[in-house]
């Protein structure tokens, strides 16, 4: 028993580790920007560059784009598979997971080849088309974690008796859906959009091979010219990741509407 | 005209028909309680009531107007759920309130109206809470306080009972009755428990296999079962075998006794086959017994079941369960021990398939 603990806290160990030494190290070599001293001037460096600032909001804004579209896309599509449809689950689970085995590059390649200026939906054709195509491809690649957060949420409430509930006290379809299902998916809305901003921040296949400012191509650049900066900016890009999933857990663990069930 | 009809109504899913030819009409203000074990399709009618399932075949009215055609929004229809359904993210006040809020009604009167529903099942101090604060049975009257407010024409209740604890369950069923009393709705309920359908209705639908078995009021369905599984679905009944001993002095043999039956036994000859139904509470103990209103019988066993004792005793192959009140210097029957049990010619029922 007690050879069996002291085997468990070392796999721990290593772990731990595995995972912070190299970040640590990072970290330490983001600060020695300054010969001889500990500076923040790497971080001033990336800051001040009006590249990261443009990259970054870009990419913000994609982000809130995907998130938005995507629930609107998700939130419906999920609901009336459980209320309607649960026949087909399995198989709107399956078109879900593929995001995860069928790799980004292979998607963005299908896009340019069917959406390409000379297609009959010519979304390259323009800046703004392009942009709507990122968002779309984004909305792809998050599909498998949203998806099944506002899936989980809606198991926890029983869909189907609070449609039928509000659907005899004569509520009508867009009653039900904003007032009683929306609210009692937040937490899973918001958990499903907090993945989703992560993803969107770092992603880089998709916006590299679209040719668009974002955040993640800007990574790369920056990384393949300068020393100390891509050391500051992965920094960053670990503390946005980690925002976003302590969001997530506060969002869970405040949650109070907990379902009302025998 | 009846308020609420339900005329030869059917049910399909795929292949399998699970509501066959359902009639019933309910009178304004009459509770009527469906029972029946669990698929028999009591709940399938329900929700046909509802609108949330359309009949395959029949039509619906109330007060006089098809509900076929008109969606569950359209219907005026209040309904309680067994799993309370609140709306997690509504405190008890915008709960109640919701149907209210949904027709449009004037805040002013939204407010008298909630708090009126609130005060009826006696939960105006928890207006502020929400459904995960509050206990099941405070979770179901603000439930029924909901499904009220919008002065619903019909409340259908879904085995609302069933999820709670037996005491409250008790104190509940008796709040709802009382509340429907007040009020003059009328109210479908649907349950397997035989005894909250016995206490609390006006009439009894005894459903099975999708058909209506026996309508009637709890005593008629108590005491006078048409058929078989409503004789042995409601209450506790010993089905005897019996063959017929005389037709025309109506007597039947059980056993080495010969007891007459109140019922005529109808075109049976001697020694025909019937089976006749006594219910555990009616016959008594008696040493002193004899005639054909008189059972002897070899006790199997005897339980203690607190309000009552239960004595299982073998006539002539038949185990025949009777019950006597409890008493404190009440004595249990032992295993092997002869006993005469007195009835009336009328405790016995003939039993039709």
């Amino acid at each position: 028993m007690k050879t069996q603990k002291i085997l468990a806290w070392i796999a721990i160990a290593i772990g731990v580790i595995y995972f912070f030494v190299p970040l640590i190290g990072t970290f330490e070599f983001s600060l020695r920007m300054r010969r001889g001293e500990y500076s923040t001037d790497a971080y001033q460096s990336v800051f001040s560059d009006m590249q990261f600032r443009e990259t970054f909001g870009f990419s913000m804004v994609m982000a809130l784009l995907t998130i938005i579209f995507g629930m609107l896309l998700v939130v419906p599509t999920a609901y009336w598979v459980r209320l309607r449809l649960p026949q087909i689950r399995p198989v709107i689970e399956f078109i879900t997971l593929l995001p995860l085995v069928i790799p980004a590059i292979v998607i963005v390649f299908g896009y340019l080849r069917l959406y390409n200026s000379s297609s009959w939906i010519p979304f390259t054709g323009s800046t703004s088309g392009t942009n709507a195509l990122l968002v779309l491809s984004y909305i792809t690649l998050s599909l498998p974690y949203m998806y099944r957060a506002v899936d989980t949420a809606m198991r926890a409430i029983d869909v189907r008796t609070l449609t039928e509930a509000a659907e005899i006290l004569g509520a009508k379809w867009p009653t039900i859906m904003l007032r009683c299902i929306f609210p009692n998916v937040m937490s899973g809305v918001l958990s499903g959009a907090f993945i989703t901003f992560a993803i969107v921040m770092g992603e880089f296949t998709m916006a590299a091979l679209l040719n668009r400012p974002a955040f993640g191509p800007y990574l790369q650049l920056v990384g393949a010219n300068k020393a100390y900066e891509p050391a500051a900016l992965a920094v960053i890009a670990f503390a946005i990741t980690w925002l976003s999933m302590g969001l997530l857990q506060l969002v869970s663990r405040f949650s109070k509407m907990a379902p009302s069930r025998p | 005209m009846s308020f609420l009809v339900l005329d030869n109504i059917k049910k399909s899913f795929g292949q399998t028909q699970v509501v066959k030819d359902f009639n019933m009409s309910i009178e304004k203000g009459e509770f009527v309680s469906f029972l029946g074990p669990s698929g028999c399709g009591k709940t399938t009618v329900l929700r046909m009531i509802a609108g949330f399932e359309n009949p395959s075949d029949g039509t619906i009215s109330i007060n006089g107007k098809n509900q076929n055609r008109l969606k569950t929004n359209q219907r005026n229809i209040g309904m309680v759920f067994q799993a309370y359904a609140l709306f997690p993210n509504m405190n008890v006040f915008d709960n109640v309130a919701f149907g209210l809020k949904v027709a449009g009604k004037p805040k002013e009167e939204i407010e008298t109206r909630v708090k009126e529903m609130l005060a009826l099942i006696r939960l105006d101090h928890l207006a502020d809470r929400y459904p995960y604060q509050m206990s099941g049975g405070q979770q179901q009257r603000v439930a029924l306080a909901r499904a009220l407010a919008p002065k619903p024409q019909v409340l259908l209740l879904d085995e609302p009972l069933s999820a709670l604890d037996a005491k409250i369950r008790v104190s509940l069923r008796e709040e709802i009755r009382q509340i429907q009393r007040q009020l003059g709705i009328t109210t479908v309920f649907v349950t397997h428990d035989q005894e909250e359908a016995l206490s609390i209705s006006d009439r009894i639908v005894v459903m099975n296999a999708g058909r209506a078995e026996q309508i009637g009021t709890p005593s008629e369905i108590y005491n006078r079962p048409n058929t078989r599984f409503v004789a042995s679905f409601v209450g506790t009944l010993n089905i005897i075998e019996a063959t017929v001993a005389d037709p025309s002095a109506n007597t039947v043999k059980v056993g080495d006794n010969t007891v007459r039956l109140r019922e005529p036994i109808g075109a049976l000859n001697v020694d025909d086959k019937i089976s006749i139904a006594l219910r555990p509470e009616a016959g008594s103990l008696s040493e002193s017994a004899k005639g054909d209103t008189a059972i002897v019988g070899k006790v199997i066993s005897s339980h203690f079941l607190g309000s009552v004792i239960r004595t299982k005793m073998d006539v002539g192959g038949n185990q025949i369960s009777f019950d006597m009140f409890n008493a404190p210097d009440a004595v249990l029957p032992q295993p092997g021990e002869v006993l005469t049990l007195r009835f009336s010619s009328g405790d016995f029922l003939i039993v039709r398939d």
